[in-house]
């Protein structure tokens, strides 16, 4: 076990890991042995191991319902979204930042992207829903403006996957901006500076230059976003969407249907094997990209 | 490579299409603030009649008055500086000593601490268990520490600060120990006056953190009296937290909407402090972010 001397030793440095060691313990650790709700048929009076125990009961429910399938597919789709177009305008944004030639016009288009990044979801989905409101909304009066007829979003599901993932980028952009950016900025001016002399021009450079040496970065990237498809992006989503039923065959993600069973219906036990569901393919996930990235490059996996 | 001449066509649509795109994406960025700006100084019959628009018909301070003449939005940010600073100072200071500790050679369990703090990211029990202790087993409902605790320890930041920690050579560290010294004095006197840059971006994503976070609230807090500013502005305009005819602002079903105009106006105020800021912070962010994704 722990040897004493050791922790003897070096008390004074263990005295200084211990507060976190035991906050973290609190929350991230002490919940663990409660995935056992997934197994049974929880009342408040008896908490989680006083209440019977009802095997995969709660599994069966869940997984023959049409939810399992809807929410499911609903957060890889979403995220899948979020992963390919976000890296692929984030890339994009990054090349063209660099091509830029007023340094002081690209510091301050780089600055400009970054502000949605900063706001709360809360604002992010306010702003959304200043433009799509349906009586006053800009969209709608934009339409009305050039002429067609206005669209009733808040009714129509099918639009929202689009607004959801474009609210996404808009927050992220800023960020992958920065970090593909760095990359390009990284890479050594002489190659360019020789394929000039051969003739090339400027497209042709980023096409054979500076998209092939992003390619590690992109891949590393994605592979580990990847790695986390099965969480969704609660905030995001329960933000923009709330209880707005309407909205939930598209948009209704695992943890979203998992807050309302919690909060609106006190549904702990299904909740809890909904839960447990996916944090156990979620881990899967995980490690399949993980072994993935590996396979790819040592350096940037994650253990 | 400044002085090139462009003579090819294709090299003049890229330029052109390159400032055009960036151009509108960052317009994006900045109307929506002018939009909220103006809304909320607009008049409250122009927007029902007119919708939302840069060009309202009337303008109005009507708004303002109503917000600032009630408590709701001064005690929200009140609740919501509380918890940012307190939680900041503490998350800072915990996670600072436990990324210290696990960067020295000399902590032979360096390697195991370093596991249990990761092993939560990538595997946990789910929302149900963590609600269920944080409200039953820890008592954290309805209560200030609800909105702090959660957050105190991030494994993400504890490993940015072994990292940095790590470059600091262990001589430094040793030759203070032979002047005397116990390992916290050295920790506070000599590694973090070295620590400032790390410090300075774990410091501003914390507080970012803690100042946009409203999941804490709305898993935890029923209490309007406790609302932090992004759920308090979340449910003004979710239209749950109605406004009383007379001037205050009450929960439930009686009085009426508030009108479109407070709601701008509420989420104006929101975004205030943080766009004041932005200048100032955002270089620390931009390093902070290329740090960490070295290591990503």
């Amino acid at each position: 076990m722990l040897k004493k001397r050791e922790l003897w030793k070096n008390r004074s440095y263990y005295m200084m890991i211990l507060p976190a060691i035991i906050v973290f313990f609190l929350f991230s650790y002490l919940p663990m042995p409660g995935i056992i709700i997934a197994f049974k048929d929880y009342n408040f009076m008896d908490g989680i191991f006083g209440s019977p125990f009802i095997g995969l009961e709660n599994f069966k429910f869940f997984f023959m319902s049409e939810y399992a399938w809807r929410t499911t597919f609903n957060t890889l789709w979403i995220n899948a979204n979020n992963i390919f177009w976000g890296t692929f305008i984030a890339v994009m944004f990054a090349i063209m930042l660099n091509e830029m030639r007023n340094m002081h016009l690209k510091k301050l288009y780089q600055n400009l992207m970054f502000i949605p990044y900063f706001l709360s979801v809360i604002i992010l989905s306010r702003i959304v829903g200043m433009i799509f409101n349906n009586e006053i909304g800009i969209a709608n009066r934009l339409i009305e403006f050039l002429g067609g007829d206005p669209i009733s979003w808040t009714t129509e599901a099918k639009h929202w996957v689009k607004i959801i993932v474009g609210t996404n980028i808009w927050k992220g952009v800023g960020y992958g901006v920065i970090i593909y950016l760095s990359t390009i900025v990284g890479i050594d001016k002489g190659i360019y500076e020789s394929s000039y002399l051969d003739g090339a021009n400027r497209l042709q450079m980023i096409r054979y230059i500076t998209l092939p040496l992003l390619v590690p970065v992109i891949i590393i990237l994605t592979l580990l976003s990847i790695g986390r498809i099965f969480f969704g992006d609660f905030q995001t989503i329960y933000a923009i969407v709330g209880n707005n039923g309407a909205l939930l065959e598209t948009t209704d993600i695992i943890e979203t249907y998992v807050f309302r069973a919690v909060k609106n219906s006190a549904e702990f036990s299904m909740a809890g094997a909904v839960g447990m569901y996916q944090s156990v393919v979620g881990f899967i996930v995980i490690l399949g990209s993980n072994t993935l990235v590996k396979l790819y490059n040592k350096d940037y996996s994650l253990f | 490579m400044q002085d090139r001449k462009f003579d090819h066509i294709s090299e003049r649509i890229l330029d052109v299409s390159v400032y055009i795109v960036l151009t509108l994406f960052c317009l994006s960025t900045v109307l929506p603030f002018i939009l909220i700006l103006i809304v909320s100084v607009s008049d409250e019959a122009s927007i029902i009649n007119n919708g939302y628009s840069f060009f309202p018909s009337r303008f109005s301070l009507e708004a303002y008055k109503l917000i600032f003449s009630d408590s709701l939005v001064l005690r929200a940010y009140l609740v919501t500086t509380i918890v940012t600073v307190t939680g900041t100072t503490l998350s800072v200071l915990l996670c600072g000593m436990a990324g210290y500790g696990i960067s020295l050679k000399k902590v032979k369990y360096r390697g195991n601490i370093a596991l249990y703090f990761y092993l939560p990211m990538i595997f946990s029990a789910g929302l149900v268990p963590w609600y269920l202790v944080v409200t039953k087993t820890l008592h954290l409902k309805d209560n200030i520490f609800a909105l702090i605790l959660p957050y105190l320890v991030s494994p993400f930041h504890i490993f940015l600060f072994r990292n940095y920690f790590k470059t600091i050579p262990d001589s430094l560290r040793e030759s203070a120990e032979i002047d005397g010294g116990t390992p916290f004095q050295i920790f506070i006197r000599i590694i973090l006056p070295l620590a400032k840059p790390i410090l300075a971006t774990v410091l501003l994503f914390t507080a970012l953190g803690y100042w946009n976070d409203w999941m804490l609230a709305l898993w935890l807090i029923d209490d309007k009296d406790l609302y932090p500013l992004q759920y308090m502005l979340y449910r003004i305009m979710s239209l749950i937290l109605f406004k009383k005819s007379g001037g205050g602002m009450s929960v439930g079903d009686t009085g009426t909407v508030p009108m479109q105009s407070v709601q701008v106006a509420t989420l104006f105020v929101t975004i205030g402090p943080i766009i004041l800021l932005y200048p100032f912070v955002q270089k620390y962010f931009v390093k902070g972010i290329m740090m960490g994704a070295i290591k990503e």
